[in-house]
């Protein structure tokens, strides 16, 4: 199998190489022309600013994320807890089930509440309104700081989790 | 063993172009989400996640059609691309794993409930990759054959 790259001599590999430009200059430039052509609300900037999204946020901050499988996974467990970062408002319209309802402010009042059910070392899940909201980056890092020390972070947040059909809870209660 | 020969390096070629020309479908319908996929690896700086998200996917269907379709020396160049992008792909995927990230690879799927990336994606990228090496060297092997010695 090696002899035919072995017998390649300059000049073919120079042809070789000129191929291998042309395929992907021709798709440069369709994928160039298509997302010129796409609507205005699909298209996507060529240069796209990352470092402000909360994903990126949390890596920095070293707070792990999950996603979807991760955040169905934690959950439906039994020894962890799951905080919702939004205003009392959104988390009664509609929450992950067994879901508490941990809003920025006064955090620490809101702890006591629930301090039954918390050790330091108690995995915890928090999420928000989905992945243009950073209050759930800041609740985890807020928390980390009050020593809770297995944080980790849903950026998806209740709008991935409603648009795949995840069942959700209304109203005060988890 | 002449049969086989010929019979395995058109599976090879079918298995590759249908892999890539698969995978290219919903990166180029939702090149937004791709891109996301692209950020979640952190290899690449920020700058440059967009660009990759709008050509990559349109680098596998022209690479999977030249496989398929192409004579000799433009199916050489698309198989060495893809077995290039296999290995970048299979070292992305390793580091993910390795930092205990569970997320999807985004090659096939751009959905958030995608299956997670495990140890499968890398054995079937390496076997990707002896596929794609294989059509690489047989198509090598036709656009530029040795010539024989002039006689003294």
């Amino acid at each position: 199998m090696t002899a035919g790259a072995s017998a390649l001599r300059r000049g073919d590999a120079l042809r070789l190489a000129g191929a291998g430009a042309a395929l992907v200059a021709v798709s440069a430039v369709l994928g160039i022309a298509v997302n010129f052509l796409r609507p205005a609300a699909t298209r996507l900037p060529w240069i796209g600013d990352w470092s402000h999204h909360v994903e990126n946020l949390a890596f920095r901050a070293g707070v792990p994320v999950t996603f979807l499988e991760g955040a169905r996974t934690r959950v439906g467990a039994t020894d962890g807890v799951v905080f919702d970062a939004r205003i009392p408002e959104q988390y009664a319209a509609g929450h992950l089930p067994g879901a508490i309802n941990l809003p920025l402010e006064d955090v620490e009042r809101h702890l006591v509440a629930h301090a039954a059910r918390l050790h330091l070392d108690t995995p915890i899940l928090v999420y928000c309104g989905g992945a243009d909201c950073t209050d759930a980056l800041e609740l985890a890092v807020k928390l980390r700081g009050l020593g809770f020390t297995d944080l980790t972070l849903y950026p998806g947040g209740y709008a991935e989790w409603v648009q795949y059909g995840g069942a959700t809870r209304a109203g005060d209660a988890p | 063993m002449s049969r086989v020969r010929p019979a395995f390096i058109w599976l090879a070629r079918l298995a590759v172009a249908a892999i890539f020309l698969g995978a290219c479908v919903a990166k180029i319908r939702d090149p937004a989400a791709f891109a996301l996929a692209v950020n979640r690896y952190r290899i690449l700086p920020g700058e440059f996640v967009n660009l990759v998200a709008i050509v990559l996917p349109w680098i596998e269907l022209t690479t999977g059609l030249a496989v398929l379709l192409a004579p000799p020396r433009p199916r050489a160049a698309g198989a060495a691309i893809i077995a290039a992008m296999l290995a970048v792909f299979t070292i992305a995927i390793s580091l993910n794993l390795a930092r205990g990230i569970e997320a999807s690879c985004g090659c096939f799927s751009t959905r958030a409930d995608a299956a997670v990336s495990d140890g499968w994606n890398l054995v079937r990228n390496g076997a990707l990759i002896w596929l794609a090496l294989a059509v690489y060297l047989d198509a090598v092997r036709r656009a530029f054959p040795r010539r024989a010695p002039e006689a003294p």
